[in-house]
């Protein structure tokens, strides 16, 4: 089986139980869409990291601050060289998320655990709910990267130049259909459903085996490649409803399938969907690009 | 508000975040389970709340003008059974009229809405959303 473009940013559970311990150069990082769930357990001497609570800014939509970057690492005990490893629940959605922001604010070396919470649990092995604290560091965060996210006015720009879009929400999410539903007041939170013209549609799930791994290369290239047309060496812009789960696809292309120029538009859809003056399709294109009513 | 819902607030309400944590998990494993005339219909996926990120499943009845609320969600969504159980708690037996009149900024009364941040609050609106829908629509 062909390796991943950069098979040393997925670890496996087995790399990281051997790892536990060395808490002087790895630090393991819990990232969950639900807040009590490190507190029920998690993997010996992980630290928690809330994507809302501690990666975003309480009123600005935006990250937080460099700054709070800092103390937030310096808190959890993290140096510049530490290895950070990712996992946590829904295939490791959150975890590729909180890998995206450390990415962003320039943490070297991330790494994310095949298969998250849920295969961890299945192996067998043992949680704890003993909330581990280290010695404060003193993190200066290196040279931020912001090559891996795009902003509106970005997206909107690719788009009108025709660059590659994938949108990887569900397919009722997709064609514009789902905030229709009843008894489902702005499930979207948007003013207007449907996509971004011209992307592709890959639920982010495709990418991931039903025991939360990811699937092998083979696997992927069939699908994003083959079945899509996308190209590595062309620049790729991937979101969802708030970009967590296009953080996951975003990952996918990047370090599983190498390629060069991936963003997340975090904004995503709740932003898209709301934007002023930004055009909106609906229904579902076929493979060729054209779009069925 | 409910007597039993400004019981749980004011519980909530005294105690520093590490401790409104272990609050709230007490009343996620106090869920109870769904009862077994609910299991072919959530097998089949009916009641979903789509809003919601985890697997929410509800099943609100009303027994001779008292609201029931069955739901169905699993143990490693600890939030929505702790939130939906404090729901339950508060509102078994009460009549439709009281569950239409649960306040929306309920999470920000029980205290909890900094535990959570924005989007959680914005998915539990969306399941709050949801049980008065479905109990209106049973009464």
């Amino acid at each position: 089986m062909p390796p991943f473009a950069h098979p040393e940013v997925l670890v496996t559970t087995d790399w990281v139980s051997q790892h536990l311990a060395d808490t002087d150069r790895v630090r393991v990082v819990e990232s969950n869409e639900d807040v009590l769930l490190y507190a029920t357990g998690h993997l010996h001497n992980a630290v928690h990291v809330d994507w809302q609570t501690d990666l975003q800014d309480a009123e600005v939509r935006d990250y937080i601050s460099q700054k709070q970057f800092e103390a937030l690492c310096s808190r959890l005990g993290i140096r510049p060289e530490t290895t950070v490893v990712f996992y946590g629940d829904k295939s490791n959605w959150w975890a590729c998320y909180a890998f995206w922001t450390f990415k962003m604010f320039g943490h070297a070396d991330c790494r994310v655990m095949d298969g998250g919470r849920a295969k961890w649990e299945a192996e067998g092995r043992t949680l704890t709910t003993d909330v581990p604290t280290y010695e404060s560091t003193d993190y200066e965060a290196g040279s931020p990267d912001p090559s891996i996210r795009a902003y509106r006015d970005d997206v909107l720009a690719h788009m009108t130049a025709g660059g590659a879009l994938v949108d990887v929400r569900s397919p009722q999410e997709f064609i514009g259909e789902i905030s229709h539903a009843p008894g489902n007041p702005a499930s979207e939170a948007a003013m207007r459903a449907g996509h971004i013209p011209g992307a592709a549609n890959v639920p982010w799930s495709r990418a991931a085996n039903s025991d939360g791994t990811f699937k092998s290369r083979e696997d992927l290239e069939a699908i994003y490649l083959d079945e899509q047309g996308l190209d590595p060496d062309d620049r790729t812009v991937a979101y969802c409803r708030i970009g967590e789960r296009s953080s996951h696809t975003w990952f996918v292309l990047k370090y599983l399938l190498g390629f060069d120029d991936v963003r997340n538009y975090d904004g995503s859809w709740t932003e898209w969907g709301n934007l002023v003056g930004v055009p909106v399709e609906t229904g579902m294109p076929d493979l060729d690009g054209t779009v069925e009513p | 508000m409910t007597a039993r819902l400004q019981e749980i607030a004011d519980e909530l309400a005294a105690v520093p975040r590490d401790l409104q944590v272990e609050l709230l998990l007490e009343h996620a494993r106090q869920f109870p389970p769904l009862p077994e005339k609910y299991h072919a219909a959530r097998a089949a996926g009916l009641g979903r709340v789509h809003e919601c990120q985890a697997e929410v499943y509800f099943f609100p009845e009303v027994d001779d003008g008292a609201v029931r609320i069955w739901a169905d969600i699993p143990g490693h969504a600890p939030t929505q059974r702790a939130l939906v159980g404090i729901l339950r708690e508060a509102y078994d037996g009460a009549t439709p009229a009281e569950v239409a009149a649960i306040p929306d900024d309920l999470l920000r009364r029980l205290g909890v809405d900094g535990l959570l941040g924005p989007q959680r609050q914005r998915g539990f609106a969306g399941v709050l959303a949801r049980l008065k829908h479905g109990v209106a629509a049973a009464s």
